[in-house]
């Protein structure tokens, strides 16, 4: 009887620690469609989010490569075209590319604040030395 | 046993970093008595200015000097600045430190930011400076004891933007080891905080010439354009103080804006209603702002640029309004950016 009992203890011990294998899970491919707002505005490192009526500006991407300016504001681009991130799963850098215009690109900086997906862009749309940062936010 | 060596190694340790302490963080208190330079200058011309230097030695060591002048980011003082000196431990010139180069006791910085850092802009009123840092080409050895006296001969050519200007230029005299630090040791005549560091904020040095507009850093302003130089696709942001001196405006409690814009093709846009769009913001102690976005506030096309645009502050009926210099000439501002 106690040998029945060591052999069965050894046996659910092998099974105990049997390993398991677990296929890695990969990276998912970041998704920005839809329509994002200016959650915040700096100018050269000032708060200008209050100074300037940003509230109306949209910038709508698809899922097929398409972007949308609505109520213009300065920003990297000012017409319609298509967009690309460097790498859909591990972007570094996304590149707007406006109809009849040339490509422009910026870093892709996607943060999670409070659980929200939020996009830093920062570019130049006038004087080199004037450097802005949007801090866009999905709106629906 | 132990515990004895242990006490004796504690007490060499001590005695080996009070030692360590005093070759590396010890050096010369620092001080620029006199600054020569002439009182204006034309854009374009070499400013000649002499720093006269005196230093008290604390201890003995080798050490190189930083000279740092506070000046226009327009100028482009790193391309457009020499230095040399002459001194009672010998004679030499100055060149650009690399802002790869980070400050001694400068949290990272290089030594620009650490200057900015700590001197900020030195009183001048738009914040459009940098400071252009240089480092003295070979060490020189101290003793303890030493009083060294010596000059920095500075040549700036002034006003590479073309814009006559006033301004209060700033120079700042250190050491590459001790940043801007300062010890308790009283020095007879290096002040109470004995600072290995010195700076002298000079008085306002006018640029004469030029084709562009003038930029006053030196004398408070009615209104100031923020950022100072922006084209028509930025943001840009008017401010208008009514502290500065009596106005027409004075106890109105809305202030608009009035502007004239030139485009590129010679067209002429007038923006002067008293409505929401022209409304100036206050932010308290009686200064009110406005941020435009010129392309959209004139409503040019796709095809036009915005050159330069005229305005004035007026009230809420239009009718008393404040130009430049509280005259009845409107404020003037090119869109450029050099």
């Amino acid at each position: 009887m106690k040998c029945y009992f060591i052999l069965t203890t050894f046996c659910l011990l092998l099974y105990a620690c049997k390993v398991e294998e677990i296929s890695p899970v990969g990276e998912a491919p970041k998704n920005i469609s839809g329509s994002w707002k200016v959650l915040k505005a700096t100018r050269n490192g000032t708060d200008i989010t209050s100074a300037f009526d940003f509230t109306q500006f949209r910038v709508k991407f698809d899922s097929a490569g398409n972007y949308t300016i609505v109520n213009k504001i300065p920003f990297l681009v000012n017409t319609n075209g298509t967009y690309s991130l460097d790498d859909p799963a591990y972007p570094f850098k996304i590149t707007f590319t406006p109809q009849g215009g040339t490509a422009v690109a910026t870093s892709f900086n996607y943060i999670t604040t409070a659980g929200i997906r939020q996009l830093n862009l920062t570019f130049v749309p006038g004087c080199d030395l004037n450097a802005y940062i949007y801090t866009l936010e999905k709106d629906n | 046993m132990l515990p004895r060596l242990n006490i004796k190694g504690r007490k060499i340790w001590m005695l080996s970093a009070l030692l360590l302490i005093g070759i590396v963080f010890s050096f010369c208190h620092i001080k620029i008595s006199k600054v020569t330079i002439p009182a204006s200058a034309k854009v374009g011309d070499v400013v000649p200015i002499q720093l006269d230097i005196d230093e008290s030695c604390n201890s003995g060591g080798s050490d190189r000097l930083i000279l740092g002048v506070l000046m226009p980011k327009g100028w482009k003082g790193t391309q457009n600045m020499t230095a040399t000196y002459k001194s009672s431990k010998g004679d030499g010139s100055f060149t650009m430190v690399p802002l790869t180069t980070l400050a001694a006791h400068g949290d990272g910085k290089n030594w620009p930011d650490y200057m900015r850092a700590t001197f900020g802009i030195a009183g001048n009123l738009i914040d459009d400076m940098e400071w252009v840092v240089m480092q003295s080409d070979n060490p020189f050895t101290y003793a303890n004891g030493d009083k060294i006296t010596g000059s920095i001969f500075i040549n700036l050519k002034v006003g590479a933007d073309d814009n006559p200007t006033v301004v209060k230029l700033a120079y700042v005299v250190a050491n590459t080891t001790n940043g801007f630090t300062s010890d308790t040791y009283f020095d007879e005549g290096y002040g109470p905080t004995a600072e290995y560091y010195n700076q002298y904020i000079g008085d306002c040095f006018t640029v004469t010439g030029g084709s562009g507009d003038l930029v006053d850093f030196c004398n408070p302003q009615l209104t100031t354009i923020s950022p100072p130089k922006s084209l028509d696709n930025d943001l840009v942001t008017i401010s208008f103080d009514s502290n500065v001196t009596e106005t027409a405006l004075s106890g109105s409690d809305e202030v608009y804006l009035c502007a004239t814009g030139t485009t590129n093709d010679g067209q002429t846009i007038t923006i002067c209603e008293q409505t929401a769009k022209t409304l100036m913001e206050g932010v308290g102690s009686g200064r009110y702002e406005i941020t435009i976005w010129p392309r959209s506030f004139f409503g040019i096309s796709d095809n036009q640029t915005l050159t330069n645009m005229t305005y004035f502050i007026t009230d809420k009926t239009g009718t008393k309004q404040v130009g430049y210099g509280n005259t009845t000439a409107p404020f003037t501002y090119k869109f450029k950016c050099g």
